[in-house]
């Protein structure tokens, strides 16, 4: 089973579903890549990475540094080449071909543009390859500076422009040539975070209105979750799980992309018909299989008024507090569980350092990893 | 004391003696041979104050017709000189580009033993390595025996004493010239740029002309100048190499100072070898100067 198979209907764009059977943007099938390390060794990349795109998505790809997902990007765009499997985009595959032939453009990381050409040879320069008529291209460049925001700035020097300018202009001059595909390569990571924000939401709106699809790779979870319509989680190689944000943050598959992605307290936890046991003799009623688990709580679950019904409590001393003004966090010592986080709303009385307090969490819907704690 | 003052006297202080060194010692003997090469040759070797503007009259076009009608062969050899000093400039830079590529892309290590390796024919006479280069061209030479130890040719071909032996002299002497500027700026290359192009649908050589030519603009004018320059005004490799046979206007100049005893006609040519020069560098700044602007 892909993970296309259980991606689940509601979050298909809009009438998508009734349309014939397009070719999927982008599919890769058991991409496997490794590279020689200069002592000798061999560093696997990827190691058998299957995705594929539903529609015109945006896919973010999510990971520590060296978890494979820029190598992931350069293979799509054509850079890398696959040790083994494939890559098709639209439907036919690519694998062989170099990366000037492929229908995709990329934004690179620090931009990469061309210092010694105006902003609209920039733009225009994949038209100027492509031998295009010059009053074509200055139309387009005209277009794509208008779609980012740069409207009139054909003429300035690249040395001109702002970073948050000259990041515009490598989305324009990505998307000039219309591809099939645009991908991303941290092209956020260089800008401050206000401007980042900003690029975040726009940069979502306009992949919605240009209808192709984004592969987004980031290490930033944050910017992951704002954007993403899937978000997949690479480690050691591999895809550790791919789905929408709210999916992956809520029911984690496993221990690394639970902690990858946002705060997290992981309880050990004993299963046994039915309920869960945690090592200080609390329980829970749970439908996960008998054996080892371990219980995700985040820290937003927890609050300090006991909720409704059956709960699970934790006491513990305050070590450490942030004020983060809509939030209080905490680091609450607790005998039985060690250091865990809580987030707590600002308003209500104000917790003090090394006071005790104890926390509560709802003990329905509690979603169990199944790996052991570590 | 003003500190305005104190700076002033501060900036004389550190710059009055290297000022005074260069206007004396450089733009003297300058200024020398300039108001030489207006004056009249002496009997006997130097000069007799008497305005000249034959040594001129000479080169250019008009001679003095008492002792001599015009001959244009000064004129030849400077044009000689041009085109072998041009012809250098473009082996140096075909040599030079794709190894300051090849070097730039190396690990740091062996980067620096490279360029090492560029600069170490610095360390030896030039007049010894140019008697290497007879010992390799002349006819009963390395390179001789070895094509006819191939069989590719029956007798001995003759490059020594020939352009090519002048141009491959002066190649040699110059590449660390050319290499540096070039590396310089091929090292600086943003290796995301060459991506970028070939990611907006360029092939290699589109990549080239469009991108890393330009790119790299800079270092191979740099590097064109500060090897035309010597290489035009060059007397000891086309003495070595090219014998009697490849005369540069080098080797005119030093014949009529050393040999010809004709003191202004020398300092004449030198001014002609210094316009030109001077014309080319005036070109290439406005062209600079052109490129920043737009």
């Amino acid at each position: 089973m892909t993970p296309f198979d259980t991606y689940p209907a509601g979050l298909l764009p809009a009438g998508s579903q009734d349309r014939t059977p397009m070719p999927s943007p982008l599919e890769i099938i058991d991409a496997r890549k490794s590279f020689r390390t200069p002592e000798g060794g061999t560093m696997t990349a990827l190691d058998g990475i299957s995705l594929k795109l539903a529609s015109a998505e945006f896919v973010t790809l999510l990971g520590p540094s060296g978890c494979g997902k820029t190598t992931l990007l350069r293979t799509i765009s054509g850079f890398e080449t696959l040790d083994a499997g494939e890559v098709l985009i639209d439907g036919s595959a690519v694998t062989q071909m170099p990366a000037h032939r492929r229908p995709v453009n990329t934004v690179f990381q620090r931009y990469a543009l061309f210092g010694h050409m105006s902003v609209a040879r920039n733009v225009g320069y994949a038209l100027e390859i492509a031998g295009r008529d010059k009053r074509e291209i200055r139309t387009r460049v005209g277009e794509m500076l208008e779609l980012v925001g740069l409207a009139g700035m054909e003429k300035r020097s690249i040395q001109q422009l702002s970073g948050g300018q000259q990041q515009r202009v490598a989305l324009a001059r990505a998307l000039a040539a219309k591809p099939k595909l645009l991908l991303l390569d941290e092209p956020l990571s260089a800008l401050d975070k206000n401007l980042r924000q900003k690029m975040q939401q726009e940069l979502k709106a306009l992949q919605r209105e240009l209808g192709i699809g984004f592969i987004f790779v980031t290490h930033d979870q944050e910017e992951a979750l704002t954007m993403s319509d899937r978000i997949a989680v690479l480690a050691h190689g591999q895809i550790q799980q791919i789905g929408a944000p709210t999916e992956l943050y809520q029911t984690p598959a496993n221990l690394f992309t639970a902690d990858f992605l946002g705060e997290s307290n992981l309880l050990p936890v004993t299963v046994t018909s039915g309920r869960g046991c945690l090592p200080d003799g609390q329980s829970f009623a749970t439908p996960h299989a008998p054996g080892e688990a371990t219980l995700l709580l985040r820290p937003e679950a927890l609050s300090v008024t006991p909720p409704d019904g059956h709960a699970l409590s934790f006491t513990g001393t305050i070590r450490e507090t942030y004020y983060t003004g809509t939030d209080h966090q905490i680091a609450l010592e607790t005998p039985a569980h060690g250091t865990m986080h809580a987030l707590l709303r600002s308003g209500g009385a104000l917790p003090c350092l090394g006071s005790e307090i104890t926390l509560y969490a709802p003990a329905q819907g509690l979603h169990l990893i199944d790996e052991a704690a570590p | 004391m003003s500190l305005a003052r104190r700076k002033l006297l501060q900036l004389v202080g550190l710059l009055g003696v290297p000022t005074v060194f260069l206007l004396i010692f450089f733009f003297g003997p300058l200024l020398i041979m300039l108001v030489y090469s207006f004056l009249t040759p002496g009997l006997y070797g130097g000069v007799d104050w008497i305005f000249s503007h034959l040594n001129y009259g000479r080169i250019l076009g008009w001679a003095d017709t008492r002792y001599e009608k015009f001959d244009p062969v000064y004129i030849a050899i400077f044009l000689r000189s041009l085109k072998l000093a041009a012809l250098t400039v473009l082996a140096s830079l075909a040599v030079c580009y794709p190894a300051a590529f090849w070097i730039s892309r190396m690990r740091p290590g062996m980067r620096d033993f490279a360029i090492f390796l560029v600069t170490l024919p610095f360390f030896v006479s030039l007049i010894v390595r140019l008697f290497a280069w007879v010992l390799i061209l002349r006819p009963t030479g390395f390179l001789n025996q070895g094509l006819m130890g191939l069989g590719l040719t029956g007798g001995p071909i003759e490059f020594l004493y020939t352009d090519f032996a002048v141009i491959l002299g002066m190649t040699y002497v110059f590449i660390p010239f050319m290499f540096l500027p070039l590396y310089g700026s091929i090292e600086k290359l943003d290796m995301a740029q060459i991506e970028a192009s070939s990611d907006l649908g360029a092939t290699r050589f589109q990549t080239f002309r469009k991108v890393i030519l330009p790119a790299t603009l800079p270092g191979i004018v740099g590097g064109s100048i500060i090897t035309f320059i010597p290489a035009l005004g060059n007397f000891i490799v086309p003495s070595v190499l090219g014998g009697a046979k490849v005369l540069m206007i080098g080797n005119l100049i030093e014949q009529q100072f050393l040999s010809a005893r004709n003191w202004p006609f020398g300092s004449a040519l030198a001014m002609l070898v210094m316009s030109a020069v001077l014309v080319l560098l005036i070109a290439q700044f406005r062209l600079a100067k052109k490129e920043a602007q737009s």
